[in-house]
């Protein structure tokens, strides 16, 4: 009891050491999951839901040498910065939207359009990470990307139109 | 009459003390370096699978072990060093001695804040004292009927019987 009495008379550090050490590790983790937009490539989705984690741990083991991380975001991340969306590296858009974002996005090959899921047949590709709405869905890549010289985005897309 | 001064801090006392602080502080400085270590292991092996999960797990790692040092310095060598404070008070600054029938009272008052202290009430020949004694040292008080105290701000510090 009296030493309940002690604990409790001391409380408002011990939560204040809760908060500085969530907060410190929180921030320190920013720099552990993120890096500069030439060390990674990052696939913006703009799907229902997407199991973001899954599908980057997946796109990983097959990532192209010089990155450090690839990173799967759905379109609601851009309230966390739009600059790093305008810098996106692949999107996955609805036939419908292509329009609305038609200035971020790159053809995958110039003339070619890249559908990743048919809604007629309700086939597409990484529907084990994406859940679909009912209408076709295609795959650019951003024109902002910087990897889009060396080749990296391309890279990271074929290896996502390759997954079941 | 031939009489002995009992100190109420002895040397080992402070011995004691500035062991038990030097012991808990080591343990603390131990323990805060292996949470530490093992939070930059966790963040060594953080991949994007696991990076919640880590992040997580070292702020659990970090707060816990920080909860566990807290306790020990705020809770178990922070009194440790305000009771060796006082006993070197005790010992080292002028004394006053207070002739008289002693008795240990049962109040007690918290000195230092975290010291518990006794009072001790003195009827002496021409006045009364009400003095302190630290409440792990008020037994020795407690057999006594008439002795001289010394004092030191009002806290008794060491005691004197005729024999």
């Amino acid at each position: 009891m009296k030493t309940l009495k002690r604990i409790f008379s001391q409380l408002h550090t011990f939560v204040l050491w809760a908060l500085v050490s969530a907060m410190f590790w929180s921030w320190i983790f920013t720099f552990v999951t993120d890096t500069s937009p030439e060390k990674k490539v990052t696939v913006y989705c703009k799907v229902p839901e997407v199991r973001a984690t899954e599908l980057a741990a997946a796109l990983e083991e097959s990532m192209p040498e010089g990155l450090r991380m690839i990173q799967v975001h759905s379109f609601d991340y851009v309230m966390f910065g739009v600059d790093a969306f305008y810098q996106g590296d692949v999107f996955i858009v609805p036939a419908s939207e292509l329009e609305t974002y038609a200035e971020l996005l790159a053809p995958v090959e110039d003339g070619w359009e890249m559908k990743v899921y048919d809604a007629a047949a309700g086939e597409g590709v990484a529907t084990a990470y994406i859940s679909y709405a009912d209408e076709d869905y295609y795959l650019f890549l951003g024109a902002g990307s910087v990897h889009l010289e060396d080749g990296k985005a391309l890279a990271v897309a074929r290896a996502l139109l390759e997954m079941d | 009459m031939k009489t002995e001064i009992t100190e109420l801090y002895g040397d080992a006392d402070l011995t004691r003390l500035q062991q038990k602080i030097r012991r808990q502080s080591t343990v603390h400085i131990l323990l805060a370096a292996a949470a530490l270590a093992a939070c930059l292991w966790m963040i060594a092996r953080t991949g994007t699978a696991n990076a919640a999960r880590m992040e997580v797990a070292v702020i659990l790692v970090s707060t816990v072990a920080g909860w566990v040092v807290l306790y020990g310095q705020l809770l178990v060598v922070a009194p440790c060093r305000r009771e060796l404070r006082h006993a070197r008070m005790l010992r080292g600054e002028e004394r006053q001695a207070v002739t008289g029938a002693v008795t240990v009272t049962g109040e007690q008052v918290t000195i230092r804040r975290s010291i518990t202290a006794r009072r001790v009430e003195v009827r002496g020949e021409k006045e009364n004292h009400r003095l302190l004694v630290c409440a792990t040292r008020a037994a020795s008080l407690e057999a006594l009927r008439t002795a001289t105290l010394y004092t030191v701000h009002g806290y008794v510090a060491a005691y004197e019987v005729p024999r």
